[in-house]
């Protein structure tokens, strides 16, 4: 099959997400009170207490200003499709097309994801009227793009693997809501993984939660500094490795378990 | 009336205990959305002890007082959350037909809505004033169930202003979501971190202060109060509730006739 049609499908998915005008102005006005709200947030915090080491309130502010745009990107579940699929019974008809169907998948969510990418620059001329964000040196904006995209893949297997859940138990969404709930938490998108105290903060360190927001941000602030940037890498590496080969099994597991009861 | 009301939750009661699974489910679901919440707070206050002169101990009880009468909302109103669903779907129009008033019916349509949240939020308030430190006097007694009374007043105007744009665009989903994500995250904090302006809109506006900042500063002896007000006012919540739902109800109003009027 000719990579021309999963760029196909990742344009019309793009084009599908778009013609919700009303729903993406709704979400960059949202964006715009978020970014008004932490600022606010911080600046009252640091005003009152002593500040944390390494980060000072301008990082602070840069951090969950990024980590807002970051999540732009990274809420839009593009294997949602899947759930859908399996509750409808068209993943049958799906499976005997002649694609790749989790090809077909990672790129109708790609598709979705370059549309919430393009909002990412209206979100940050308007954030930038409410907020100073720090710009670091093109060395470490490179590094940050390099952890983003792999936290991105980790992200990607991560919802495949929820939404693959379908398969053996049809109602998934109470379960998807809270691992989604939990690792807003856990990743460090809404606090920085290391104000967790002491055995607790290495814990969340080490889950796979913080590959997808807390590493290409640290990076961005200069917490990681770039001695230790291959071995963050590393870590990255390895979650996307393990969740996409237990992708690649579930996946097939699943599809087996469809042709077996007949489907 | 009345009797139609009772009869209403005699049905939603046998109901609940016909599905009891779900219900386990719901209070799992319930107690892990508002323990993420709580968590990131107490993350947040190991690190910053003190939030314009609040404590955590005062930041739970703030949290609690909203969650209170948010959950009392959403026990007692959630079915105005769905009406964009019915007139989608074109089963709003019967209402119109029958001798009720639209609202009425609306909050009265057989719905599977469990008090899981509501359960949990008391809990979690009888926790908060423990902790916070509140002096618990008949007065208190008396008034805090007011409050919430007031603030899921507050809420149900919200609900209903956003229904009501239904009637014009249909696809408000996104919309509601925002907002009530919003409003969460706005009313988590004192307002005294806000710039005048803002607190001046969330007061007089969209008045969620009313619903946990000012009561909750009242009741823990704040002396300084956002906008320079008196602490006092916090005893206007249900007050401000019931006029809300009064503009909000008008709001309405204006919307089921211009939804008649198209006969759509």
């Amino acid at each position: 099959m000719a990579a021309g049609a999963y760029v196909e499908f990742a344009r019309k998915a793009f084009a599908r997400e778009a013609t919700y005008r009303m729903e993406v102005f709704t979400l960059v006005g949202s964006l715009i009170l978020r970014v008004y709200l932490l600022r606010s947030l911080w600046t009252a915090l640091y005003a009152q207490n002593a500040e944390p080491p390494g980060l000072p309130l301008h990082s602070m502010i840069t951090y969950a200003t990024v980590a807002l745009l970051m999540s732009l990107v990274l809420e839009v579940d593009g294997t949602r499709l899947i759930r859908e699929r399996v509750r409808e019974g068209t993943i049958a008809t799906d499976l005997m097309k002649p694609i790749s169907v989790p090809i077909y998948f990672f790129s109708d969510g790609l598709g979705q994801t370059l549309l919430h990418a393009l909002l990412i620059v209206p979100s940050l001329l308007f954030a930038l009227l409410l907020v100073h964000v720090d710009v670091p040196p093109p060395q470490t904006l490179a590094a940050f793009a390099f952890a983003f995209l792999l936290g991105y893949g980790v992200n990607f297997f991560i919802n495949f693997l929820m939404n693959s859940v379908a398969f053996w138990t049809l109602e998934t969404f109470a379960m998807q809501l809270i691992v989604r709930w939990g690792s807003d938490l856990l990743s460090g998108q809404i606090i920085p993984l290391m104000f967790f105290p002491g055995a607790l903060g290495r814990f969340v360190f080490a889950l796979p939660f913080a590959a997808v927001y807390s590493t290409p941000l640290l990076i961005y602030v200069g917490i990681i500094p770039a001695s230790q940037w291959p071995r963050y890498f590393f870590i990255q590496a390895c979650w996307l490795a393990s969740f996409g080969l237990l992708s690649l099994w579930v996946w097939t597991a699943a599809s087996r378990r469809i042709v077996v009861q007949g489907g | 009336m009345l009797a139609a009301y009772v009869e209403y939750w005699r049905i939603n009661l046998l109901t609940m205990l016909e599905y009891r699974a779900n219900f386990v489910m719901w209070f799992v679901f319930a107690v892990f959305y508002h323990g993420v919440a709580l968590a990131a707070l107490t993350v947040t206050m190991l690190q910053f002890p003190s939030m314009n002169g609040w404590n955590l101990r005062e930041m739970f009880f703030l949290y609690a007082l909203w969650m209170t009468a948010h959950e009392l909302h959403n026990a007692l109103f959630f079915n105005v959350v769905a009406v964009p669903e019915y007139i989608r779907e074109g089963r709003f129009d019967r209402f119109l037909v029958r001798p009720f008033d639209t609202l009425f019916q609306v909050l009265t349509v057989p719905a599977q809505i469990f008090p899981d949240g509501l359960i949990l939020a008391i809990v979690t308030l009888c926790f908060a004033v423990g902790v916070a430190g509140v002096r618990v006097d008949a007065f208190f007694v008396a008034f805090v169930p007011l409050v919430v009374m007031g603030g899921a007043l507050i809420d149900l105007g919200i609900s209903l202003v956003i229904a009501t744009i239904a009637f014009w665009f249909i696809r408000v989903d996104t919309l509601r979501w925002v907002v009530m994500s919003l409003e969460q995250d706005f009313t988590r904090y004192p307002i005294s971190i806000y710039t005048r302006a803002v607190g001046i809109v969330l007061s007089f506006v969209f008045p969620f202060a009313f619903m946990n900042y000012f009561p909750a500063s009242y009741f823990l002896n704040k002396t300084d109060v956002a906008l320079n007000l008196n602490p006092a006012v916090g005893l206007l919540t249900p007050a401000i509730g019931v006029a809300w739902v009064a503009v909000a109800y008008a709001f309405w109003r204006v919307g089921l006739r211009h939804y008649e009027g198209t006969g759509s």
